[in-house]
């Protein structure tokens, strides 16, 4: 296995809080990796530095050996990193399919001539749809849909752009258990055809269920990186949870 | 690396009705714009009002020209530009001078002021689309306010006093006929832009950055580029108008030009219409130049006039929270001839 994702000392301070202090893991190609720890560990932060939407104090990011620390989200975005937010950020003016195509829109002013949609792009976009289930509410507005059905948009949209590395942030979260259900099918669907994934997540059925790696942060910092197995039984990650005893 | 891609699924697919549109409202759009290119071959019908009709006619389409043109930036990406009229004037200046050194008419020479407006834009776009939200709002009337000063200032250009230009060379009875059909063909340049930003994917992008400049970057968009490539192709046609529009009146005077006022007025029509949409700005073009026309005819140049189109505005936005336009077709109810999105 060859690392598609290493990140090596990542640090980012926000006035006087360090929310992320010199981080280091690395995601194998193929993975599912989960990056947990209690609320303020750094998760987040780390993703936005990781996607390019916040630019690192210190420290570097690598995808598939090319460093892409401080890059601009889009250029992340064009190197096959894709990501969701905790907070779904779906594009409410727009139709959920407007939504999915969104990633098509990337290029060149010749944009402006062409069509909105071409029709690969909207059979592509209705296949992932499908694939998650809400292709019924194709036409509706993006902001009429529950917050379940954000999340599976906020997902399929991701696929849309044919990444790589997929970050997912909280993919559970609030999520309805036969949703949730759907959803971890479908990771490990896309993990089968090649797809690598990091997870934030809270829920620690899904992580323990999923991921094969763990890296467990806290403070900013990483405590420990390993198997499920192992991250179960250290007396560290309890300590991160639930304070020192 | 590979492209995963997601087994075809089975499943028939459940629409709603079909998102095909009817080729109704281009059937409408190309009968009007016929209907207003023959207008000018009716002086038997319209007889005695015959340089007025036209007059007002030419106006209408400026309007049309401006807000559909700011529509672009300040509809569409959600920037609101309070100083778009920088491009007005230096499209008029630029033909202006065209004129009087060169002798070359405005009339022909408003492409060389729409791009030269371009450029400006671009420029402008770099330092000024930095900012995002109230700042880019202050920045656009700083940037007006520069500029009038700068104008006011610049003895080449006849610093406040402006330049005069040369009588166009046309009879009193033809001489409004080729000033309507330059504004006719720029408001239809203008709004032929507007409908292909609003059906192309650059206007998709515009349209997220609109809603969440983080969320459209991280989907692989250069929200920098988008964003001043419509900031400057914006300016093209209000460079244009503002050519012919400068030389309709044989003077040029920076008060006309950079004054906040005209900024205002294309924001207003475009928001009354309803902000990005392509029908949006030309309805309120051609529901404000009316009602100008109106109060101005009823209650004189007075300032009662500007009082009673601004009631009538609060008005039309009471009921139409998001212009015209943009609230019909919220509740369904834009008429087909209408619906040019």
């Amino acid at each position: 296995m060859t690392t598609l994702l290493d990140v090596a000392g990542l640090s980012k301070g926000f006035g006087g809080l360090q929310a992320v202090n010199d981080c280091s893991f690395t995601v194998e190609r193929g993975a599912i990796a989960g990056l947990i720890g209690p609320n303020g560990a750094g998760k987040t932060t780390a993703f936005n530095m990781i996607s390019g939407v916040l630019r690192p104090d210190a420290g570097a990011v690598l995808v598939d050996g090319v460093d892409i620390t401080g890059m601009m989200p889009h250029k992340v975005a064009r190197r096959g990193v894709g990501r969701t937010f905790q907070i779904t950020r779906e594009l409410g003016d727009l139709t959920v399919l407007e939504n999915m195509v969104v990633p098509t829109a990337r290029g060149r002013l010749s944009g402006l001539f062409g069509a909105r949609m071409l029709r690969d792009e909207e059979e592509r976009a209705m296949e992932l749809l499908d694939f998650v289930g809400i292709s019924r509410l194709a036409d509706e507005k993006a902001r009429n849909l529950s917050f379940g059905q954000r999340k599976l948009l906020e997902f399929a949209s991701a696929l849309m752009a044919d990444p790589t590395l997929l970050l997912l942030d909280e993919p559970a979260g609030g999520v309805n258990p036969a949703l949730l259900e759907r959803m971890m099918e479908r990771i490990r669907t896309l993990n089968e055809q090649g797809l690598t994934f990091l997870i934030v997540e809270h829920n620690m059925d899904v992580v323990m269920n999923l991921c094969r790696s763990i890296v467990v942060m806290a403070h900013g910092e990483v405590v420990l990186t390993g198997s499920p197995a192992v991250v179960q039984n250290d007396d560290r990650v309890l300590d991160a949870y639930l304070g020192k005893v | 690396m590979t492209r995963q891609r997601v087994e075809p699924s089975v499943i028939a697919v459940e629409r709603g009705p079909s998102r095909r549109r009817s080729r109704g409202p281009l059937a409408a759009v190309a009968t009007i714009v016929l209907l207003l290119t023959l207008l000018p071959l009716a002086r038997p019908l319209i007889g005695q009002p015959y340089n007025y009709v036209l007059q007002i006619g030419m106006v209408g389409l400026m309007w049309i020209a401006l807000a559909s043109s700011w529509n672009i930036i300040g509809g569409f990406a959600g920037y609101i530009s309070l100083g778009h009229n920088v491009f007005y004037g230096i499209g008029g200046y630029a033909s202006g001078l065209l004129l009087l050194y060169f002798d070359w008419s405005p009339l022909l020479t408003w492409p060389i002021a729409g791009l030269l407006a371009v450029i400006c834009g671009f420029l402008v776009g770099l330092v000024t689309l930095r900012t995002r939200g109230p700042a880019f709002i202050i920045s656009t009337v700083a940037l007006l306010l520069m500029v009038a000063l700068l104008f006011d200032n610049w003895e080449f250009v006849g610093a406040s006093n402006g330049l005069s230009l040369p009588l166009p060379p046309f009879s009193i009875e033809t001489v409004k006929i080729p000033f309507y059909y330059a504004m006719l063909l720029i408001a239809v340049g203008s709004v032929y832009l507007s409908y292909r930003v609003a059906h192309s994917k650059f206007g998709l992008a515009l349209r997220a950055i609109a809603q969440d400049e983080t969320k459209a970057e991280v989907g692989g968009i250069d929200t920098r580029k988008m964003k001043v490539t419509a900031f400057s192709i914006s300016a093209f046609f209000v460079g244009a108008a503002g050519a012919v529009w400068g030389y309709s009146l044989t003077y040029l005077r920076p008060a006309i030009f950079f004054s906040i006022a005209i900024a205002a007025e294309m924001v207003l029509m475009a928001i009354i219409g309803g902000r990005g949409t392509v029908a949006g700005p030309v309805v309120g073009a051609i529901l404000l130049v009316t009602l100008n026309e109106i109060s101005v005819s009823q209650f004189g140049s007075t300032e009662l006039n500007i009082v009673v189109t601004g009631v009538i505005m609060l008005v039309v936005l009471l009921f139409f929270p998001m212009g015209v336009v943009g609230t019909l077709r919220e509740r369904g109810k834009l008429p087909s001839i209408l619906d040019w999105d």
